[in-house]
């Protein structure tokens, strides 16, 4: 780094330090507990595979495994289904307006997640509104939604939708719309003018909201513990009770490395699957 | 022109957006063939009728027609328009190639045809040394032909240019003058050609209409809008010239300029009545120029600077007044020295004249 001075090289150093002590050193940490043992609530220092031996061949841990993976794909993928046409709606409509209704988005989250999983359980539950109103109706209670994965998914949704629609919207307003009416001007209907210009063009930021999204889904533990029920227990959840309850703690050091390997794996794919000069990005902002 | 020449009609065409007027009423016949420029400053409404043309927007009133089938409904992508916008709008996650054969790809061509014209586009616009590349990889003027190359390549019925050169160095955009006016001969289609800057207009077109305030104020071949502006808007916009104010005399032949001690013959073909005030229009290469002392009658003035321009120099005059005028001559090796005094005249066929504040 030629012709920088001590000062800006503190800019860098500086966080670098942070990254390294309070992530870096924990994950080394993690690593090397989960090829440790545990044993009535002791940790045995032996190297051992035997962790991830139980969690390749022990059926609950892969049918978590499974569930997390499906909630996560279903959860993201939905997510952007129903953040695009929001973002889209408050980029080409929203006028003057356009700031406001992005910040709306974010006030869920001046609760807290505990409390809006609360509040979720409070409509969601036996006794909660949706159920509540049906039987008083005289109707019969949804079960679907009380204590369940649908419940988790619900969650998931409500939880990230945020996330997801202020990614794309994002991605939409630094968009160029003349492009699109290039685009049709050259003959391609509506149609074609999304799926050839505006949605590739914008598929970059639709990807970062689709990680946002993935990624602690897949690991999530407060979800499924509030709203799952019997058959709602996710990975992230079973590696937070061998943190807790069990005192399992080196098979959930095990747990959080496979969850680790497979984001960062999810990631690379990503980020190698998509060429990102197809998706417009020239690396020197926008022309 | 007659109705039988016209292969684009746009007929009584407006568009209001709320209480605002952007396009009144414009009638406008345009032959296969044929270079048309839509000249006017920014705001004139000159680009609400290219969008209307091109369906991106739709007129409030009117209609608009294309070899006698009316499109006034039609979106963009039904009416086989080619398009070259000013910020060349290419599609930035797009190769060159990809850029040309879009329009092809949409309209469902094999891709022997696709092949074919790519050949060909890519020839005629010297790109296929560039065709694997990525819009961000090209300079502006390569940029340019291949915006170019994707409004042509479909062989469209009309090409549609908004301001295609404005965001183009000098040099290069003379150059492009001349390639598309030879393309539009080559090609037999009309070019319908937008801009703000008048030497386009008068380099590359046939004909010109010259809109203002949303109303198309003239409309006619280059040479004539040049020569005999119709109005004084006109006069003031195409071509560089300079304003006087004066008035006819009591026996109606002359008119005295207001400013100056100053006054020429009223052509007789002009028809103002005695005590009429008029605005007198002179383009900056009509103007005669000698030196006072050799006598005769003009405007008295200073010559303040000369700045060459090429083959021509541009005298800068103070008029005692205070006024400054713009003389443009051919270039000569004994031009009339700085600080010398010069009496400013010209014919009176070289005016223009209007009656003041019309």
């Amino acid at each position: 780094m030629p012709n920088v001075s001590l000062r800006q090289r503190l800019l860098l150093y500086v966080p670098s330090g942070f990254l390294l002590f309070f992530f870096v050193f924990p994950l080394i940490a993690l690593v090397v507990l989960s090829f440790w043992q545990t044993e009535n609530y002791k940790i045995v220092r032996e190297l051992t595979l035997n962790n991830y031996v139980t969690l390749a061949t022990e059926g609950a841990y892969i049918t978590f495994f499974l569930r997390s993976l499906m909630m996560a794909v279903g959860v993201s993928v939905t997510l952007v289904v129903m953040a695009w046409p929001i973002a889209y709606f408050i980029v080409r409509y929203g006028g003057r307006y356009r700031i406001i209704l992005s910040l709306l988005l974010v006030i869920p989250f001046l609760s807290g997640e505990v409390l809006r999983l609360i509040a979720l359980q409070g409509m969601l539950g036996p006794a909660g509104l949706v159920n509540g109103m049906l039987v008083r109706m005289g109707a019969a209670p949804l079960r679907l939604i009380m204590y369940s994965n649908v419940a988790s998914f619900i969650a998931f949704i409500y939880l990230y939708l945020p996330l997801v629609v202020t990614t794309v919207y994002l991605s939409l307003i630094n968009f160029d719309f003349r492009l699109a009416h290039a685009a049709n001007a050259c003959g391609a209907n509506r149609f074609r003018v999304f799926t050839e210009v505006v949605w590739p063009l914008n598929l970059s930021g639709t990807l970062v909201g689709f990680m946002l999204a993935f990624i602690p889904t897949l690991s999530a533990s407060l979800v499924p513990r509030f709203l799952g029920g019997p058959n709602g227990t996710l990975y992230g959840m079973s590696m937070s009770q061998q943190f807790g309850e069990s005192g399992t703690w080196a098979l959930g050091a095990a747990m959080g490395v496979v969850l680790f390997l497979f984001s960062a794996l999810a990631l690379a794919i990503l980020s190698f699957g998509v060429d990102l000069r197809r998706t417009g990005f020239t690396g020197m902002g926008r022309q | 022109m007659r109705q039988s020449d016209s292969y684009i009609r746009i007929d009584n065409v407006s568009r209001r957006y709320g209480a605002v007027k952007a396009l009144d009423s414009v009638t406008l016949d345009i032959a296969k063939e044929e270079f048309i420029a839509i000249l006017g400053p920014s705001g004139s409404g000159k680009s609400t009728l290219l969008r209307l043309i091109a369906g991106l927007d739709r007129p409030t009133e009117g209609h608009i027609s294309f070899e006698g089938k009316d499109v006034t409904g039609l979106p963009p992508h039904k009416r086989g328009i080619g398009m070259v916008f000013q910020e060349f709008l290419l599609f930035p996650h797009r190769t060159v190639r990809e850029n040309l054969a879009f329009p092809l790809r949409m309209r469902r061509e094999p891709q022997t045809v696709i092949d074919e014209r790519l050949e060909w586009v890519a020839g005629v616009l010297s790109l296929t040394a560039l065709l694997d590349r990525y819009p961000s990889q090209l300079s502006g003027g390569q940029q340019q032909r291949v915006a170019l190359g994707r409004g042509l390549i479909a062989r469209p019925t009309l090409l549609l240019l908004d301001e295609p050169l404005a965001n183009l160095d000098r040099e290069l955009r003379q150059e492009m003058e001349v390639e598309i006016r030879r393309y539009q001969k080559q090609l037999g289609i009309p070019f319908i050609y937008v801009t703000h800057n008048q030497e386009e207009a008068l380099s590359m077109s046939d004909r010109i209409a010259v809109i203002h305030n949303g109303r198309l104020e003239a409309l006619d071949v280059r040479q004539a809008i040049y020569d005999s502006p119709p109005t004084p808007f006109v006069a003031r916009f195409v071509g560089k010239s300079t304003k006087f104010q004066g008035t006819v005399t009591p026996d109606g032949k002359t008119v005295r300029l207001a400013r100056y001690d100053h006054e020429f013959p009223l052509p007789p073909q002009e028809k103002f009545q005695p005590g009429d005030a008029l605005d007198v229009f002179v383009k900056n290469e009509r103007f005669d120029l000698s030196p006072k002392s050799e006598g005769g009658s003009g405007i008295v003035c200073t010559v303040s600077d000369i700045v060459l321009r090429g083959p021509f120099l541009e005298y800068i005059l103070e008029t005692d007044r205070g006024d400054t005028v713009i003389v443009v001559k051919p270039k000569r090796n004994d031009p009339l020295p700085i600080q010398e005094r010069v009496l400013l005249s010209w014919a009176p066929s070289d005016c223009h004249i209007f009656k003041a504040g019309s």
